[in-house]
């Protein structure tokens, strides 16, 4: 399942790199924009996988305008299901919950995740060079996962790529950001999980953008 | 290697979030940005996180940081956190 609120700038900006890199070459539920809350999130728990985009703290995490959708006291089937969220601080509690209640394995951040995006390119979010800067290393994370490696190989990924940014980056603000967010990366759970893998991408196929999102009201 | 301007930042930072050295801080993101200009950077850049309920905002142009830093001190640790990364 994917979840991928569009309604502010940081959404928007997570939610892109997710809609052009990984969306294309997955399957239904995939709750996008408004679709993302509450109920159908509890209620569609097919599928070995839930990568989710929103707000967040400790124990709770957001679809779209903030509403929570998952929260450590109601946490729906997710046994051996392999969870990303691409959020602030759920590692602290919410995801330690999620194993408890049978996850598989959880990747997220303990601290705020933060970076630098282009507001300019709110309208095509996964052109922005600023926001790539963090957001491709999760979205490599994420497509790992997708390709059926194991989770601690996808953790790698994101913690290489991460590192692989910061070195080559001369902006000291978005170097900061990008240390930071390595810094809080947390995987957890069985480190040799997977799931089913999609079909293989044949060549010569390749992805094309997206058209612009809609602007934010 | 940070530059002078960020790592005057950084030493801003370090200090308590008294009103004074939010106002210092503040002076030296101010300092931080025009350099940062000058090297071209001619985009928004904005600061965004996804956090949740906070009491400092999730997105934040990076010309306005220095507005923010003075005015909010928990927004002044979330930078003095940031910055401390890059040590």
């Amino acid at each position: 399942m994917l979840n991928l609120p569009l309604y502010d700038l940081p959404t928007r900006s997570a939610s892109g790199f997710i809609i052009r890199y990984v969306l294309p070459r997955t399957l239904p539920p995939q709750l996008i924009g408004p679709s993302d809350r509450r109920q159908p999130f509890q209620v569609l728990t097919i599928g070995d996988v839930i990568i989710g985009v929103g707000h967040g703290d400790a124990a709770e995490f957001c679809g779209h305008n903030d509403q929570v959708i998952l929260d450590i006291h109601s946490i729906p089937d997710v046994k051996g299901k392999v969870v990303v969220l691409i959020s602030c601080q759920t590692a602290r509690e919410l995801g330690p919950a999620l194993i408890d209640a049978g996850a598989s394995s959880y990747i997220g951040f303990k601290e705020d995740l933060v970076w630098v995006m282009d507001s300019d390119l709110a309208s095509s979010p996964w052109s922005d060079a600023l926001g790539a800067t963090v957001m491709i290393p999760i979205t490599n994370c994420v497509n790992t996962v997708m390709d059926g490696k194991t989770t601690g190989k996808a953790f790698s990924v994101l913690i290489e790529g991460l590192s692989r940014n910061a070195e080559v980056e001369e902006d000291e603000l978005i170097r900061s950001c990008i240390l930071f967010n390595k810094q809080n990366a947390v995987l957890l759970g069985d480190d040799r999980a997977t799931i089913r893998a999609r079909l293989p991408l044949a060549l010569p196929f390749k992805m094309v953008p997206p058209p612009p999102l809609l602007p934010i009201f | 290697m940070a530059t002078e301007e960020y790592q005057r930042l950084q030493e801003a930072l370090k200090r308590a979030p008294t009103a004074e050295a939010r106002k210092e801080a503040a002076e030296a993101m101010r300092r931080y940005n025009a350099a940062r200009l000058a090297k071209g950077h001619g985009s928004k850049p904005t600061l965004v996180s996804l956090g949740y309920k906070k009491t400092y905002p999730t997105a934040i142009p990076v010309d306005k940081i220095p507005e923010e830093l003075e005015r909010n001190p928990a927004f002044f640790e979330h930078m003095r956190d940031i910055v401390e990364a890059d040590g």
